[in-house]
C-alpha cells in the first residue's frame, strides 16, 4: 500500500514539469520561415543626382560643369564633337584636372538608351568625378 | 538508479536559446524586399559599387514598361507605388535596374518620380 503511495506521488511531480516540446515545435517552424524567406539582394548600382530644373540650368549655362550629350542616335557629344566611348574618360580626365570642382552633367536625349547613359556615368566615376548629374534633354 | 536515469535526459535549454536568438535575428534582419518581377539586362559599370541598406526597386524593360513589386505601371502611377513603398520603409533608397535598351526619357521620368515622393537616394543598377 505504502509503496503504490509513492509511486502515485512521482508521477505527479513529473507531470508538474512544463512540456517544451510545442513551443519547440513553433520555435523551429518560425525559424525555418524566417531562414526560407530571408532573401539577401545584393544589386549593384551607381549614384545617380537628379538636380532641380531651377538649379540646373544655370549651372549649364555658367559653363560650371563638364557637359556630356548623348544624342537620340546614342551618339555621346563633349565639346561639340562627337566622341568615342573610350574618349570619354580622358576627356573628363583632363577637364577634371584642369578644375577639380566641376561636376559632369550628362544631358540625355529622350531616345537615347540606358546603357550609353551608365558608360557615361562609368567613366566619369573612372576619372574620379564622383558629382553627376542627369538633365533630360530638349 | 534514479538519478542516473534523469541525468540521460538530454538538456533542451542551451538549444533553446541558441533558438531563440537565431529566430530573433532573422525577424530583425528580415528585410522584405519588393523585387519588381522582371528579369533586366544591366548595363555594364566598372565602379559600381553596392549601396546597401534596404532598397526599393524599379525595373525598367527593353520594351520602356515599368516594374514595381511585380506589377506594370505606367509613369503618372509610379510616384503613388513610390511613396506607398517609402512609408513602409522610410529609409530605402530606390535602385532603378535599367535594361540596356531602355529608353532614358523613362528612365529620367522614373528619377522625377522618385525624387517627388521624397526619396534623394537614387542609384542605376549596373553589373561588372
Amino acid at each position: 500500500m505504502a509503496r503504490k503511495h509513492i509511486a502515485s506521488i512521482k508521477v505527479e511531480t513529473e507531470e508538474n514539469e512544463i512540456n517544451l516540446t510545442p513551443m519547440l515545435d513553433v520555435v523551429f517552424i518560425m525559424l525555418i520561415f524566417f531562414i526560407v524567406t530571408a532573401t539577401f539582394i545584393r544589386e549593384t548600382s551607381i549614384e545617380a543626382n537628379r538636380p532641380d530644373q531651377q538649379e540646373s540650368m544655370p549651372v549649364v549655362q555658367e559653363d560650371g560643369a563638364i557637359l556630356i550629350i548623348i544624342d537620340n542616335n546614342d551618339d555621346i557629344w563633349m565639346n561639340g564633337l562627337v566622341i568615342d566611348d573610350r574618349a570619354v574618360r580622358p576627356n573628363i580626365q583632363r577637364l577634371h584636372a584642369e578644375n577639380p570642382d566641376r561636376p559632369v552633367v550628362i544631358q540625355a536625349e529622350p531616345n537615347s538608351s540606358a546603357e550609353k547613359l551608365v558608360t557615361v556615368m562609368d567613366a566619369s566615376r573612372q576619372a574620379d568625378v564622383y558629382n553627376i548629374s542627369i538633365t533630360a534633354g530638349s | 538508479m534514479e538519478e542516473e536515469r534523469e541525468e540521460s535526459e538530454i538538456n533542451l535549454t542551451p538549444m533553446l536559446d541558441v533558438v531563440f536568438i537565431m529566430l530573433i535575428f532573422f525577424i530583425v534582419t528580415a528585410v522584405f524586399v519588393r523585387e519588381p518581377g522582371v528579369d533586366v539586362e544591366r548595363p555594364v559599370a566598372q565602379t559600381a559599387v553596392d549601396p546597401g541598406g534596404g532598397s526599393i526597386f524599379i525595373a525598367i524593360t527593353a520594351n520602356d514598361e515599368i516594374w514595381i513589386d511585380r506589377r506594370e505601371i505606367d509613369v503618372p502611377g509610379a510616384k503613388a507605388q513610390i511613396e506607398r513603398l517609402s512609408s513602409e520603409n522610410p529609409e530605402a533608397g530606390i535602385i532603378i535596374q535599367a535594361d540596356s535598351e531602355s529608353r532614358n526619357e523613362v528612365l529620367i521620368a522614373v528619377m522625377d518620380a522618385a525624387k517627388e515622393a521624397g526619396v534623394a537616394d537614387i542609384t542605376i543598377a549596373a553589373g561588372d
